[in-house]
């Protein structure tokens, strides 16, 4: 899901950036008062989601897709760190290793660290009450498949899709609705690993 | 902590062996897919990273992605050591 350079219109680019980056300042802003002691915790799941990206699943019949891990930040560091965790990694695949184009960082970090994660934790704290392995897993497969749309719309707005929305968004939205249950699985188990450790982790605001 | 580095461990070790499996079934992201029935092709930028794809100059590609997990990884808890300490400081 990562946008190569190239695909989206400079002015969606530009806008994407501004979001993305207001966005951003407001997160650091919430978790400035953060307990030092939860930093290395949010650089261990920033690290965990980048690894875990790195995996592609291969699906039968030539598609590929990798976990994303949105909502799983969310879930496990509160909206504002895990959204701050998600940049960090998403920034360092495209500076490091050229996994997104530059162009398209704002609007990457827009789908993946954004929506993916604030949906994520919407859902997850919704309907925890009820399950937390439901919760969970629509938490992770929401978060993907809102993130897809998103960029579905992005790139459809673009003149190299020739603006085509009626294609752009529906094959993002069907293909990562299928692939979104991979996402929900992943989200799940681990945060019923977790939990089953911390017997109380409720999701945190952080600074909680 | 301690279980956490190990699984991100494994997820690295583990990297080569989705990165063949994927091969195997041919590689492409429904972005792709969307580019291609939209007719649009990517006439990428300028830059493309220090490690194009998670690839390094001159290594075995299944390797290098299990050196690019590593690089990757170091880089981020760097940055959250660095940042604990600027706190603290």
């Amino acid at each position: 899901m990562h946008i190569p350079d190239g695909y989206l219109d400079w002015w969606i680019g530009i806008l994407m950036y501004v979001i993305s980056g207001a966005i951003i300042a407001y997160s650091i802003k919430k978790v400035k008062g953060i307990d030092t002691t939860k930093i290395p915790l949010i650089g261990v799941v920033a690290a965990g989601i980048f690894a875990a990206q790195m995996l592609n699943w291969p699906i039968p019949g030539g598609t590929s897709a990798h976990f994303v891990g949105g909502a799983l930040a969310g879930i496990l560091l509160g909206p504002y760190a895990g959204m701050l965790a998600m940049t960090s990694v998403i920034t360092l695949q495209c500076l490091v290793f050229g996994d997104g184009g530059i162009s398209a960082l704002g609007a990457n970090i827009f789908n993946m660290a954004i929506v993916a994660v604030f949906a994520g934790y919407a859902v997850y704290s919704l309907l925890r009450k009820y399950d937390i392995r439901i919760a969970s897993f629509l938490a992770g497969w929401v978060g993907i498949w809102l993130a897809a749309i998103a960029c579905g719309f992005e790139i459809g707005f673009s003149s190299i899709f020739a603006y085509k929305i009626g294609i752009t968004v529906p094959v993002m939205a069907v293909w990562h609705g299928l692939l979104g249950i991979v996402e929900g699985i992943i989200t799940m188990a681990v945060v019923a690993y977790v939990t089953s450790y911390h017997t109380k982790v409720e999701p945190k605001e952080v600074p909680a | 902590m301690k279980k956490a580095y190990i699984l991100i461990a494994s997820l690295i070790i583990l990297a080569p062996i989705f990165a063949w499996a994927a091969d195997l079934v041919g590689y492409s992201e429904p972005l792709e897919n969307a580019a291609e029935e939209a007719g649009a092709s990517e006439h990428g930028g300028a830059y493309h990273g220090i490690f194009p794809d998670y690839t390094l100059p001159g290594i075995n590609p299944y390797l290098s992605a299990m050196i690019a997990g590593i690089i990757g990884c170091l880089i981020i808890m760097g940055v959250a050591t660095i940042l604990k300490k600027f706190k603290h400081g």
